[in-house]
């Protein structure tokens, strides 16, 4: 149990790195790393994107050990309080981050936000259990992995590229000495509403059971760069960006741990295959679980606040050694990457299908990029999408049809003007830029 | 051609096997849920039993082939035509998809049957600050307020629904059905009271009966569980209502020689009567019910028709 827990926990670190040094996301969770971590070791800082990464870890997966610890059961009441209304706002509330994901042309982002609520939607629709757009392919039944759109858009798409761009000359360069591999004490200073807002952010949505470490990530980079002096930076590599969506992922798993052990409702497929393990052992989870296995609770928390520590001692003097990947000339390079990427498609499905889907996105997302359309808001739609579709349809069963229920309910109605007000950002922009204008 | 010198290769050997089949490689036990979903765990607990009770000279390796709802792990099987080292476990899903799915071309009946092993009783729970207290009062309710009341569920195919449309019919009422693609955001959906009912695994619902969060009103079953002997069965409570049996057991691959069939219904009958199995089936609620190859081809043709009419008329579109 304890193993799967490190497991878990190890996965969610290991995602960073390939995220950081390839462009190869290893998890859903780790998306939002490769907007600016990949960006980061594009201008030679790849040492010091993986460093934050692995503090930003280690800060937010202690915090969500401690919420862990001190505050499961009252947060798990609360977390019931939450429905499909309430999840619905929170999707629409990441959704609206589209407007700060979005490169240059909003137009661009929004098509390709819908382009990736479109593939979300691909399927068999849970409530009428009809097929869409699934082409009479039985393998298209249960919808498209959302980590084959992610891999094939970000990693292949990016190889794709860089082959078309520069041939044969290395890809990246990287600084020699060791002091340049590692994080500076500036990039700890700019991080440090990162940690925090990514720590707080992960762990309450990681509470929260069917929300999850991606959205938590999303969620988090747009906060950052919401409240960021300099927004127009974030993209192009900047520690911000990597420390708050990766310390959110981590703290997720602290959050995500509580409604399954205080109420027995795994929060995301992983937290369910816990769930499987620890019935196994002759555990019952629920309610009762930790009032009565104290020795296993408090024996998983001593193990994750080790596991935390180990991930830090162990990664730490790593980093440069990670980083030396990107010295290998692009013929080494890019071969292992288009590799990596599709045998990791494959085990996690064991479909050759599924590895088609991965050279079309691969090629779509090396198309998205020539046409200059970002990628990040196509992944956001597609991760966002199905939840937010259920949820809004589950509301609606609720109120019998009426939309009503949406913004009667506080916690949805806040978070729906919240995202109204993103929204709006970019018209305040707009609006501030003519009246400079005018007052010249 | 191919297929035909397979096939040829195939009543040969068996032939020459005549009466008896061991296997020989590592057994692959193929199931259409990724890691931690129901049929996995009962692989896993299935493989350490047949290991334990030495009912296997070789070992046995879980498959995962998940997607479709069963769709993928069935034509995984289907394509597995003639492999003697290959099983899989079923579920009623696999004869309900081909019903409402297009895609879904391979249907238990193009597999061998090999046997039944469980069935998975349920339970209808409410919370336990609810105002119902037994089942004839949240009919009454529904009765009241029609189609304001709702229950938590899966899909419109599952089990769950199907409890709600034999209800409905019995008492002529109606209330609402909301999907929830998890168990974990089902059971949160009741606790957090934004729906009024569920039916709900008695292990589920076990532990928050213990906690004081729940209450069961009805056991969707023929007779009372061990775990709720006060609570009355759907019959019992005044409904007449034949619950449709949540089950799982094993199939092969289509074309397997007959000697072969016989391995497996002999293994897994005497798996059924082991004490490892019986613990077990008795730890998780279920319900034993081993059945061979030939009753279980009985069954499919049972249970087929039975959901084809609840789900006509539950409005669910049929497409076979």
């Amino acid at each position: 149990m304890i193993m799967l827990a490190g497991i878990y926990y190890g996965a969610k670190y290991g995602g960073s790195t390939t995220s950081i040094l390839l462009n190869v996301p290893g998890e859903s969770a780790s998306v939002a790393t490769c907007i600016d971590g990949y960006q980061m070791a594009r201008n030679g800082r790849a040492g010091a994107a993986l460093g934050i990464a692995a503090i930003a870890s280690f800060i937010a997966g202690t915090v969500g050990v401690l919420g862990l610890m001190l505050i499961a059961p009252p947060l798990a009441r609360m977390s019931l309080a939450f429905s499909s209304p309430e999840y619905f706002a929170l999707m629409a509330l990441g959704l609206a981050m589209v407007v700060l994901l979005g490169g240059d042309s909003m137009v661009k982002a929004l098509l390709a936000t819908l382009v990736g609520l479109w593939l979300a939607g691909i399927g068999t629709d849970l409530f009428s259990q009809t097929s869409r757009f699934t082409f009479g392919r039985m393998e298209l039944l249960s919808g498209i992995d959302f980590v084959v759109v992610a891999i094939g858009v970000f990693a292949i798409g990016e190889v794709l590229a860089n082959m078309h761009e520069r041939g044969g000359a290395p890809a990246i360069a990287v600084p020699k000495g060791l002091r340049n591999l590692l994080p500076t004490r500036q990039d700890l200073k700019d991080s440090r509403f990162a940690f925090a807002n990514g720590s707080l952010v992960g762990f309450f949505i990681g509470v929260l059971p069917g929300a999850g470490s991606t959205i938590a990530s999303f969620i988090s980079y747009g906060i950052e760069k919401a409240v960021s002096r300099h927004p127009e930076k974030f993209g192009q590599g900047v520690v911000e960006g990597v420390a708050a969506p990766e310390g959110a992922n981590n703290a997720e798993t602290g959050g995500a741990l509580i409604p399954m052990l205080t109420l027995g409702i795994p929060g995301s497929s992983t937290t369910a295959v816990l769930l499987a393990a620890l019935v196994l052992w002759g555990f019952k989870p629920g309610p009762l679980f930790i009032p009565e296995n104290p020795a296993m609770f408090w024996g998983l928390v001593a193990s994750m606040y080790l596991g935390n520590v180990m991930l830090l001692v162990l990664n730490l003097p790593l980093v440069p050694v990670f980083a030396q990947v990107l010295r290998a000339p692009t013929y080494v390079l890019y071969p292992l990457v288009l590799g990596i990427s599709v045998v990791g498609v494959y085990s996690t499905s064991s479909s050759l299908f599924d590895v088609w889907l991965l050279a079309g996105f691969g090629l779509g997302g090396y198309l998205m990029r020539k046409l200059d359309y970002p990628s990040a808001p196509l992944i956001l739609g597609l991760v966002l999408g199905g939840a937010m579709e259920r949820a809004l349809r589950q509301s609606l069963m609720m109120s019998d049809g009426s939309l009503s229920i949406l913004v009667a309910r506080p916690v949805s109605a806040v978070m729906l003007s919240l995202a109204l007000l993103i929204l709006l950002v970019p018209l305040f922009g707009k609006f501030n830029a003519w009246r400079l204008k005018a007052l010249k | 051609m191919k297929k035909h010198l397979l096939f040829a290769l195939l009543v040969g050997s068996s032939t020459a096997f005549a009466q008896s089949f061991t296997p020989t490689r590592p057994i692959e036990l193929v199931v259409h849920t990724g890691p931690g979903g129901g049929s996995d765990v009962l692989a896993r607990a299935m493989v350490i039993m047949l290991e334990k009770e030495k009912l296997l000279p070789v070992r046995a390796q879980v498959a995962n082939k998940p997607g479709g709802g069963g769709v993928v792990a069935a034509a995984y099987l289907a394509e597995k035509k003639g492999e003697t080292h290959t099983i899989g476990i079923f579920t009623g899903v696999w004869l309900t998809n081909p019903l409402t799915s297009n895609e879904a071309k391979v249907s238990l009946k193009d597999l061998t049957p090999i046997a039944r092993l469980l069935l998975e009783p349920a339970v209808i729970a409410v919370k336990a600050d609810a105002p119902y207290k037994t089942l004839a009062d949240f009919v009454n309710a529904a009765k009241q307020k029609p189609g304001e009341l709702k229950q938590s569920g899966g899909s419109i195919t599952s089990r769950d629904n199907v409890v709600r449309q034999q209800l409905q019919k019995a008492t002529g009422t109606r209330w609402q059905f909301i999907s929830f693609p998890g168990g974990g955001e089902r059971i949160a959906a009741l606790l957090g009271g934004h729906v009024n009912m569920m039916v709900i695994e008695p292990n589920e619902a076990g532990e928050h009966i213990r906690a004081g969060n729940m209450r069961v009103l009805a056991q969707v079953n023929e007779t009372r569980l061990s775990a709720f002997p006060n609570v009355p069965t759907l019959k019992e409570a005044g409904f007449n209502v034949t619950p449709v049996p949540q089950v799982r057991g094993v199939v092969a691959p289509p074309g397997i020689p007959r000697e072969n069939v016989a391995y497996w219904e002999g293994v897994f009958s005497k798996l059924s009567q082991t004490e490892s199995w019986k613990k077990y089936v008795a730890d998780n609620q279920f319900e034993n019910a081993y059945q061979g190859a030939a009753e279980l081809t009985k069954f499919y043709e049972e249970f087929t028709g039975q959901m084809r009419g609840i789900l006509q008329e539950a409005g669910v579109k049929t497409v076979r």
